[in-house]
């Protein structure tokens, strides 16, 4: 990428509304914008790709039972030196497992020699296993080989940030 | 063999010729919840349809803009699908687009030397 001033920041705070549409809105809208500013669209497709994944995530696995208006959903995207740092926030609960998956997930990927070794690895535990609604398990490490990112997890009372920093 | 139409994919079927593949075309982008739900009894069809046929499925992604996770699980199930019905599988890609290169790559590990499973780099 070939940012015109090295520092850019792109950052919005949403009120969620816990629909599904809402994560392709998002996804392609940060493509969007990347792609008005840098002229390389492999960068722009890996941030949105990263972007997608983690708000998928966010979805799927946030705490949403509270109708409370001030439970938000955060999406943040900064970046500047060759680096975008993409963070998404969600209010999270022990009753469904708290960050405790995540966390796992996080470990078993460094387990390996490189994130492209995990991927490879979890693509054939999923073409083994036996049964077809086994939760696919493949979102993180995607970020994490496809995007070239590396990712961090922090619990701060119920709410989970979950970091991907690509280098572009 | 009718095409798929989801929200904002469609997966287009050319026609079919004898002893000519069956041209499978991705179109837009595969981002649902569970996209399984719709893919999976869609793509038995499409094996069923191809062994009766004897047909090759030539399955073209070049013009798919994004899939999420989800959908490459469904595709890696696909693959194995196809493998144990004795169907043959050729998944092209654009080569020049990275994620597309990245994505597609990956799936080599179940390219076994024979050739019922076949991955070819396209460049449009
Ligand atoms: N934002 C989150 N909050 C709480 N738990 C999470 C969050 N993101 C991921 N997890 C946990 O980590 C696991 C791995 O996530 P990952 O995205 O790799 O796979 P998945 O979402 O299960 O499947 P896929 O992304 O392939 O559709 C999830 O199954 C979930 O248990
Ligand atoms: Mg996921």
């Amino acid at each position: 990428m070939n940012p015109q001033s090295d520092e850019f920041s792109f950052i919005i705070n949403l009120p969620v509304r816990n629909e599904w549409r809402n994560v392709d809105l998002l996804r392609t809208s940060v493509q969007n914008c990347f792609t008005a500013v840098f002229a390389d669209l492999d960068g722009c497709h890996a941030v949105s790709m990263v972007t997608g994944e983690l708000l998928e995530n966010a979805l799927k696995y946030g705490d949403w039972r509270a109708a409370d208006p001030a439970t938000v959903f955060r999406l943040r995207v900064v970046g500047g030196k060759g680096k975008v740092d993409v963070s998404v926030q969600n209010p999270i609960a022990n009753e469904l497992g708290g960050a405790g998956k995540l966390l796992q997930t996080l470990e078993w990927i460094a387990s390996y020699p490189s994130a492209e070794a995990a991927y490879r690895a979890r693509m054939l535990q999923i073409a083994q296993s036996e049964d077809p609604m086994e939760p696919s398990q493949l979102g993180l490490v995607r970020i994490a080989y496809e995007g070239n990112c590396a990712l961090r997890a922090s619990v701060d009372g119920a709410i989970l940030t979950i970091t991907a920093t690509l280098e572009l | 063999m009718d095409k798929l139409s989801a929200a904002d994919l469609t997966i287009d079927v050319g026609p079919t010729e004898a002893g000519q593949p069956l041209r499978v075309t991705w179109l837009g982008k595969s981002a649902d919840r569970s996209p399984a739900t719709i893919l999976a009894p869609w793509f038995e069809k499409l094996l069923a349809e191809a062994k009766a046929g004897a047909t090759v499925v030539e399955m073209h992604f070049e013009r798919l803009e994004h899939f999420n996770s989800s959908t490459i699980t469904a595709l890696i199930r696909l693959i194995q699908n196809a493998r144990n019905a004795g169907v043959r599988l050729v998944m092209v890609y654009d080569q020049n687009l990275k994620w597309q290169r990245l994505s597609f790559d990956a799936l080599r590990v179940f390219e076994k030397g024979d050739d019922l499973f076949q991955l070819k780099a396209a460049q449009p």
